[in-house]
């Protein structure tokens, strides 16, 4: 799926959407820290969540108050789909990797990426040889980290 | 200059070898986001148990080097840091990638990290006990300061809005506070989630704001990563030779600076390239190019971030006091070689800490053939690679590199959703650096400022505990220019062109 991207004109509407998101994380901040009732707690983020809301507001007035500029409208092909698929199979690796153990959730990770990734025709050769390399680059990792660094990767409790 | 007797122990065939093997595997590692100079040190620890005191430290200090230069690598080729003191290398070295660049912007990385690294290493070869003094003087308040004036620098310097870098940088701030307290142990900002009790991994959120969103606008178009000059051009060393003479002034005041700033324990390494850059910046001739890919803007940042190298040792070895985390490691692996540290050491125990010092001068040089050579297969790999192979390799050297840290998927997790958090928040403006430098500043920023309140209202003078230190008051002057450097420069600018009659 492919899209067309425009920067809106004008004012930087997004940047005071954006303003009033954080204006709202710094409340519920605050409204966190009445919980707490050490002073060593409190005093730092409540002083940091006032400043995020004091500098919310003025980028907000700011973009009210400032002259209205004419900004030049780029336009790029960008597709939505394969950025919301690459998020998608990096969050289901983490989801599979308790089960399938790292090296078997890496390897579909990467397979499944070489896929979102790839714009060019698939040939019979690279349909041969991309796998391979992908196995290669995971089980590489995977020895570099566990056997030299000593990080314990999840073996997979379907393999436990 | 202390004796050339401990430069001929620091060159026998073994230390070089050590040393060389060092900066290979120290730049190879600090180029993977996600592997950091702590890992790679704290791994090898164990074999240096087995060697002389002073060639264990040698191979630990080049380890430590190659891998500070080695985050130059992916800061330029990824837009990825690979360390949290090259986040400035990103502002002009990815720039400089994206135009073709990418092997002259290393070539320059490798002749500014080798000359900061020197810098360092020659402030710590003659003037280590007077500078260890300069920690001494930095209380809490001055920490605090410190902190601030490294969020209000990078504010400053990301393109665009101040206002917007500076709501960034407090969102940073607001992220470190997640999870247990750093003084009274309260949890917090966890919503009732076990998984954020042990609060948000910097190196993770790191990876997540600078290259989760790199890989989500790689896979949107077909285009090339970087451009690609397809003409033999070599290690174009010559040139970056050149303009790194051009530019003697900025690399040197800018290794001083990574020096001094290194030495103040804990902040140095993050806050040095920054200010080495702010001011490279505001003195050059081409301050406008900063940001859209100067040379001086990648030298300066690599020069600093290596010279606190150098810098970083002065307390560690004068003091006990471990500059960054790879010193505290190389400070344990001292201890369990019987080794004390303090200022006696560079007189009791000249032999062991002189010989490690021309060591690092050795690994140092060694950095160069390594740097360029490294450098020159990392760049080819990055333009050559297909796209195909390219973002899957990097998202799972992302996964692996974040697994590490702490063992832990939850910190995967939440790489990736901060990655997608920061690639919104880039659409709209918000630069990821004054996120990363709040959430890496938070603790110290916390730290003092919590002590200062704690004390201030204990003693009734809590505006005198804030603003009336003599340091505090130079590092509040310098965070008020940082922030109004802009408007001060235009009147300044304005009012001399209405003298010389431009009106």
């Amino acid at each position: 799926m492919v899209n067309n991207q425009s920067v809106s004109q004008g004012r930087d509407t997004g940047g005071m959407v954006m303003a009033c998101l954080f204006i709202m994380m710094a409340v519920i901040a605050l409204w966190d820290t009445t919980n707490m009732m050490d002073s060593d707690s409190f005093v730092f983020p409540r002083a940091i969540a006032i400043a995020i809301i004091l500098f919310s507001l003025a980028l907000i007035v700011w973009n009210l108050i400032k002259p209205v500029t004419e900004k030049k409208e780029t336009v790029a092909d960008a597709s939505t789909l394969r950025r919301t698929a690459l998020v998608a199979v990096m969050l289901a690796s983490c989801a599979l990797m308790p089960w399938l153990g790292f090296l078997l959730s890496g390897f579909a990770t990467f397979v499944l990426l070489m896929l979102v990734a790839m714009y060019d025709k698939w040939t019979s050769k690279k349909v041969i040889i991309y796998p391979l390399i992908a196995a290669a680059v995971v089980a590489g990792f995977y020895t570099l980290f566990s056997k030299l660094l000593l990080v314990p990767l999840p073996v997979g409790l379907l393999f436990e | 200059m202390p004796g050339i007797e401990y430069l001929f122990a620091a060159l026998t065939p073994v230390n070089i070898l050590l040393a060389l093997f060092g900066v290979v595997s120290g730049t190879v590692i600090g180029s993977l986001p996600g592997l950091t100079a702590t890992m790679a040190v704290a791994v090898l620890v164990p074999i240096t148990f087995s060697m002389e005191p002073s060639s264990a430290l040698i191979l630990m200090g080049a380890i430590y080097t190659g891998a500070i230069y080695g985050g130059a690598y992916s800061a330029i080729l990824l837009n990825t840091p690979g360390t949290p003191s090259a986040i400035a290398t990103t502002f002009d070295g990815f720039p400089m990638a994206k135009q073709g660049k990418g092997d002259l912007a290393i070539s320059l990385a490798c002749i500014a990290s080798v000359t900061g690294g020197l810098v360092g290493a020659t402030f710590l070869l003659l003037l280590a006990p007077p500078l260890a003094e300069v920690a001494l003087a930095f209380g809490p308040v001055e920490y605090f300061w410190l902190a601030i004036f490294g969020l209000t620098l990078i504010s400053a310097l990301s393109e665009g809005n101040l206002l917007k870098g500076l709501i960034g940088a407090g969102f940073g701030l607001l992220l470190a506070c997640v999870g247990v307290a750093e003084i009274s142990a309260d949890i917090r900002f966890t919503f009732g989630n076990q998984v954020l009790i042990g609060g948000i991994e910097t190196v993770s959120a790191l990876i997540g704001l600078y290259c989760v969103p790199v890989l989500i606008d790689l896979v949107a178009t077909p285009d090339k990563h970087l451009m690609v000059n397809y003409e033999p051009r070599g290690f174009r060393f010559l040139e970056a030779l050149v303009i790194a003479w051009k530019a003697k002034l900025s690399l040197l005041r800018s290794s001083v600076i990574g020096t001094l700033v290194g030495i103040l324990p804990g902040a140095g390494g993050s806050i040095a390239g920054l200010v080495a850059y702010s001011e490279a910046r505001r003195s050059s001739s081409r301050s406008k190019n900063f940001g859209h890919g100067e040379p001086e803007g990648v030298m300066a940042t690599e020069s600093a971030n290596n010279a606190t190298v150098g810098g970083g040792f002065i307390p560690t070895l004068v003091l006990g006091i471990p500059g960054t985390p790879p010193d505290a490691v190389i400070l344990g692996a001292l201890l369990i070689q019987g080794i004390r540290t303090g200022p006696s050491l560079f007189t009791g125990g000249g032999s062991i800490v002189y010989t490690f010092i021309y060591g690092l001068f050795l690994a140092t040089f060694l950095m160069l053939p390594v740097g360029l050579v490294i450098g020159r297969y990392a760049y080819k790999a990055i333009i050559t690679v297909p796209k195909a192979m390219l973002v899957p390799t990097v998202a799972f050297m992302t996964m692996i590199g974040t697994y590490a840290i702490r063992n832990s998927i939850s910190d995967i997790v939440i790489m990736i959703l901060l990655g997608v958090v920061g690639w919104i928040l880039n659409r709209y403006g918000f630069s990821p650096s004054p996120i990363v430098l709040g959430l890496i500043l938070g603790s110290i920023a916390e730290q003092g400022f919590v002590q200062a309140w704690t004390i201030g209202a204990a003693t009734g003078q809590l505006a005198k505990m804030f603003f009336g230190r003599p340091i505090s008051l130079v590092i509040i002057a310098f965070i008020l220019l940082s922030l109004f450097y802009p408007v001060i420069r235009k009147r300044l600018f304005s009012s001399a062109w209405r003298v010389s009659g431009g009106e």
